[in-house]
Formats: C-alpha cells, sequence, structure tokens
C-alpha cells in the first residue's frame, strides 16, 4: 500500500505526515481510489481503484481515451468533487473525509484549473479574469506577481480586452496566467491545448512546461494527444477507470 | 447586468415598485392633510356634528337642525357659528359641496376672496375655487350640474375655505330633503383663548354631540386614525413590494440558470458558498439601487404631471417616505435574490462547468 507508508488517517478526517522512505513526499498521492456515479437507476464506474503519486515540481500527463476516467481524476484532484472510497492526498490533505467546504478553501488556496474551453468570465476583461483568482483567495492584489506572470505569458498587451477579442491561444494564456497568479501548489490543466491549433497548442505547452521549469510548478495534465502529453516529464496511461501504464 | 433588457426591466420595476408606494402614501397623506388644511381655512375654532359622525365630512349624514345654531350663539364667548350641509356628489368625478348660509359663514371664515365674479346670485347660483376653476376650465357664467340640477357659477374665489364649491345652504336642504337640517356647525370663539370654555359650554348643551377644536380635528385626520385607509395604503405597499420581489427573483434566477457555467469557474477558482451568495446579492443590490434612483425621479416626474393633469389632486413627497419606499425596494430585492443566490451556491461544480 502506497499511502500506508506515506502517512495516517484520522477519523476526524485530520491527515498526519508519516515518514516516506527513500525521498521527499508526493504532493499528490491516491490509494485505491473509485468514484461511481449514478446516471438515472445505473451505477457507472468512473474510476475503479486508483493508485498514483506525484512528487512536487513534476508535471505530469494522464493519457487515455474518452470515458477512460482521466477528467473524473483531475475533478478529485481538484476538490471538485469527492471519491467514493479510497484515498486521496493532496498536499497532505485526505479529500475523502474534508467536506465540500474544506475542499472548496483548500482549492482556492492551493489548486489552479485551466479548461479546454479556457472558461474565462465573459464580462470581464482579461486583467480582471486573472485578478478575481486573487479576490476569491483573499489576500488581495499582488502588483509584482501580476507583472511577472502576465509578462511571462505575452498577454500585457491584452490585459483590458474582454475574452471575445482575444484568440483561443491568448485566451488560454490568460486562463493559465489566471490558474496560477496566486502560486499554487498544484496546476491541474483539463485537455488545455484541445481547442486550439498546433501552433498555439505548442505555445501553451512551452509555456506550461516554462512555468513547471522557472517556477518548479507541479503540473497535472490531461489529454488524449500524445504529442501534449510528450511535454510532460511523465506519462500516466489510463484506461477504463485505471491506471494501465505509468 | 450583461442583459441589457432584462436588466432595464428590473431597473424598472424596482422604480414602479418606489414609484407606487411613494404615490399611493403621498396623494392619500396629501389629500387628507389638504382637505384637514381646508377646514382649518373655514376660520372656526370649533366644530360640531351630531353623534356618531365621521370626521371624514364627506360620510357624514345631515340629522341636526339648524335651529340648534342659534342655542350654540348664545353661549359665552362665541363670536359667530355657521350650520353647513354638506352635500356628495358623485356625478362626473367626487365633489363634496357645502351649503352655506352665506352671512353667518363669512362671519366664521371672515368672507371669500372673489377671484372672479362675487356671491351667490340666486338659489341655483355656486362658487368655485380657483383650483377646482383651473381644473375644469370653469368660469363666470358656466353651468355646472350637481344632483340632477344645473348650477350657475357666480365667483371664483381663492381656495381653502372648506370646500371648492358652494351653494345656498337653503338650496342644498331642498335638494337632499333635509329642511332645516345641518351636517355641521362651525363655531368661531370671541378669542380662541376660550375655546376650551366653549367647548364644555356646547358639551353641556349637546351632551351626545361630537365637539372637536380645530387643532384635535387637525390631528385626527392622518391616515392612522383612518383605519380602512392604512389597511388600504398597506395593501398598495404590499402589491408594489411583491412586484419587485418578484420581478427580481424572476430576473435573477433566471440569471443564474443562464450563467451556471460561470458559477461553476468561480467554485473552480475557489468561490465558497457565501461568496457566489453575496455577488448575486451585491448584483441584486446594485439594481435596487439604480430602480431606487429611477424611481425617485419616476415619482417627481409623475407627480408633477399629476398636478398639471389634476389641479385639485394634492401629491406629498416625504423624505420619510422616500427613505421607506427605498429600504423596502433594496430589502424586497434582496429577499427576491436571495433564493437563487441559494441555489447557485448549491450548484454542482463539475456539473455546472459542464453546462452548455
Amino acid at each position: 500500500m502506497l499511502l500506508g507508508s506515506i502517512l495516517l488517517t484520522t477519523a476526524a478526517g485530520e491527515t498526519q505526515p508519516k515518514h516516506r522512505t527513500g525521498g521527499m513526499e508526493p504532493i499528490i498521492a491516491t490509494e485505491n481510489l473509485r468514484k461511481i456515479y449514478r446516471v438515472g437507476k445505473v451505477d457507472v464506474a468512473a474510476l475503479r481503484g486508483v493508485d498514483m503519486a506525484v512528487q512536487e515540481g513534476e508535471f505530469v500527463a494522464v493519457v487515455g481515451p474518452s470515458g477512460c476516467g482521466k477528467s473524473t481524476l483531475l475533478h478529485i484532484l481538484g476538490g471538485l468533487t469527492p471519491p467514493t472510497s479510497g484515498k486521496v492526498l493532496v498536499d497532505g490533505n485526505d479529500f475523502s473525509y474534508m467536506k465540500d467546504a474544506q475542499r472548496t478553501k483548500f482549492r482556492r488556496h492551493k489548486i489552479g484549473f485551466v479548461f479546454q474551453r479556457y472558461n474565462l468570465l465573459p464580462t470581464l476583461t482579461a486583467g480582471d479574469n486573472i485578478t478575481i483568482a486573487q479576490h476569491i483567495q483573499g489576500d488581495g492584489f499582488n502588483p509584482h506577481r501580476f507583472e511577472t506572470v502576465t509578462e511571462m505569458l505575452g498577454i500585457k498587451d491584452k490585459l483590458r480586452h474582454k475574452p471575445y477579442a482575444l484568440s483561443g491561444g491568448e485566451q488560454q494564456r490568460v486562463a493559465i496566467a489566471r490558474a496560477v497568479i496566486c502560486e499554487p501548489k498544484l496546476l491541474l490543466a483539463d485537455e488545455p491545448t484541445g481547442n486550439l491549433d498546433s501552433e498555439n497548442s505548442q505555445i501553451v505547452l512551452n509555456m506550461m512546461r516554462a512555468l513547471n521549469r522557472d517556477f518548479r510548478q507541479t503540473i497535472l495534465m490531461i489529454t488524449h494527444d500524445s504529442e501534449a502529453a510528450s511535454a510532460a516529464d511523465r506519462i500516466i496511461r489510463m484506461r477504463d477507470g485505471r491506471i494501465i501504464l505509468d | 447586468m450583461h442583459r441589457p433588457i432584462r436588466t432595464l426591466v428590473s431597473i424598472l420595476a424596482v422604480a414602479i415598485e418606489v414609484g407606487m408606494v411613494m404615490l399611493v402614501v403621498g396623494m392619500t397623506h396629501g389629500m387628507l392633510h389638504e382637505n384637514a388644511k381646508r377646514v382649518e381655512g373655514v376660520g372656526a375654532d370649533i366644530i360640531v356634528q351630531p353623534p356618531g359622525a365621521s370626521f371624514f365630512f364627506a360620510l357624514t349624514q345631515a340629522p341636526m337642525p339648524v335651529q340648534v345654531g342659534d342655542r350654540l350663539g348664545e353661549i359665552p364667548h362665541v363670536l359667530a357659528v355657521a350650520p353647513v350641509l354638506f352635500l356628495f356628489n358623485a356625478q362626473g368625478g367626487i365633489d363634496l359641496i357645502y351649503g352655506i348660509d352665506m352671512t353667518s359663514f363669512n362671519r366664521v371664515s371672515g368672507g371669500f376672496v372673489y377671484l372672479h365674479g362675487g356671491p351667490f346670485s340666486g338659489p341655483y347660483s355656486i362658487l368655485v375655487d380657483d383650483w377646482y376653476a383651473k381644473a375644469h376650465g370653469v368660469k363666470i357664467g358656466t353651468t355646472l350640474t350637481f344632483l340632477n340640477h344645473s348650477f350657475h357659477v357666480a365667483g371664483i374665489v381663492m381656495h381653502g375655505k372648506g370646500a371648492r364649491l358652494f351653494i345656498p345652504l337653503q338650496t342644498a336642504q331642498d335638494l337632499t330633503g333635509a329642511r332645516d337640517k345641518a351636517s355641521i356647525f362651525f363655531v368661531k370663539c370671541t378669542d380662541p383663548g376660550y375655546t376650551k370654555d366653549v367647548m364644555a359650554g356646547i358639551h353641556d348643551l349637546l351632551p351626545k354631540h361630537q365637539i372637536l377644536s380645530i387643532k384635535e380635528y387637525m390631528s385626527l385626520m392622518t391616515s392612522n386614525d383612518l383605519p380602512a385607509l392604512t389597511a388600504f395604503i398597506t395593501a398598495m405597499i404590499g402589491v408594489a413590494v411583491a412586484i419587485g420581489f418578484l420581478v427580481i427573483f424572476l430576473s435573477m434566477y433566471t440569471t443564474i440558470t443562464e450563467r451556471t457555467r460561470e458559477i461553476g469557474i468561480l467554485k473552480a477558482l475557489g468561490a465558497g458558498k457565501g461568496y457566489i451568495i453575496q455577488v448575486i446579492l451585491w448584483e441584486a443590490s446594485l439594481l435596487s439601487i439604480l430602480g431606487v434612483i429611477a424611481g425617485y425621479f419616476g415619482t417627481w416626474l409623475a407627480k408633477k404631471f399629476i398636478i398639471a393633469t389634476f389641479p385639485t389632486l394634492t401629491v406629498e413627497l416625504t423624505l420619510h417616505w422616500a427613505l421607506w419606499a427605498g429600504l423596502l425596494a433594496v430589502a424586497g430585492s434582496l429577499l427576491g435574490a436571495f433564493y437563487p443566490a441559494v441555489r447557485a451556491a448549491r450548484l454542482d461544480p463539475v456539473d455546472s462547468l459542464a453546462y452548455e
């Protein structure tokens, strides 16, 4: 058991790190992670026992065909939905025992999301789409971080534009900026190049690589594009709700 | 705010709510106060009405013999007594007509100020005040029909002497079959300081009659002393608040449905239930505040329009009721937005992000 040697989880849901031999603790650790959705009167198993560990600073790609459970895995790792059973530890916190409000608070401070469809708020400018993450976090506007991130992602001249006035690539860069502006421990990317042409895909992947390299940003990216996956340091393959290759 | 028509409709609904509250209250209070001021303008110190009579004159019948006035005149410190018979005309409008004995009414009131024409020239002549004349385009010589009889306008007088229309007492008695009867006696003392003494004297003479000093009468002429009016105002305010509540509820409900995905985005960014509720209530507050401002402006315009169109109406807009109307509108809007806000806060983030 991977987690058994890493930590001890109390009945109250508090997790206590336990010594792990041979290196530092992983930022993500799952054990026999299962998720069953109820569709009508039918139970559909999206995850059938996933065991995995990701170290801090890693850039991991999770690949697999549609319906293999990779999006569900990402949603659970992001605290958007709880697992049905099993354990999921992110930065030492066990989501299995956390309530929705606790997971929301954790997500606010520790996790950044990048989506395939960018998911920018259409009524806000690019700049406001980025700063709203800081507003929600509640730590206030950090101009230095804002400057650094927007400079790195090459969107400084687009900050006053509304999303509809930006290209797909630009929108995705704004979305990445929003995801990392609060310095999350973990960046979760859901098919970030899925809606982009090859040129913009490459730009976005390069930027994610740069984030990983320059800021030691831990990234977990799900994709069905093997070319996109090759940007990562490590590739995990999934099928039918299980990891088949790591 | 990215749906301009919906935003505009929401603002308009709140504005109508504010306008309804302010105009209903303003017109009710305005009419009452203006009516009371006119009665005060008769110049009497005391009014005497039959037992059980309403201080709302239009509802008063005429069971007192005119001769009672002679007895009242004998009470020490009484300068003059004016019997008045009320006629309530609902033909082509709603008017309270005073049937007056010109001599005694002039003694109590100090006499009319004639802007045009002069006193009664015959049994079927009539005096109208300047507001009524303006509202109905009445001039000297115009024929007015009341109670199935034609009256010749003999004079246009300055407003503020009780009613807007005056006919001879004898004619009023003939028209209503109340021969030698009066609805009210206006009593003027030789000095206002004798009011209490005179009231005591009248009470000795007419122990069951309703005797009010003009100050008491003025203090009674508020909506609080007219239960039906209070109920009417409350009902109208309720309707107005319900309009604002329902429109904001519907507006915010459709907004939530339409923005399900955006709510999912906020949740993915870590926005908690409190944050989502706060954002929606803030938007509702903004809409209602804009509505309140529009409502104030609209009410001001409506007042101008009402007074220009119906010069005899009085709209009394007060800061007190403006604040109440604004407060009710904002509170109603927040209440209307609360359920949609809670519903939004409870949305599942994964389902919301997948919403098309």
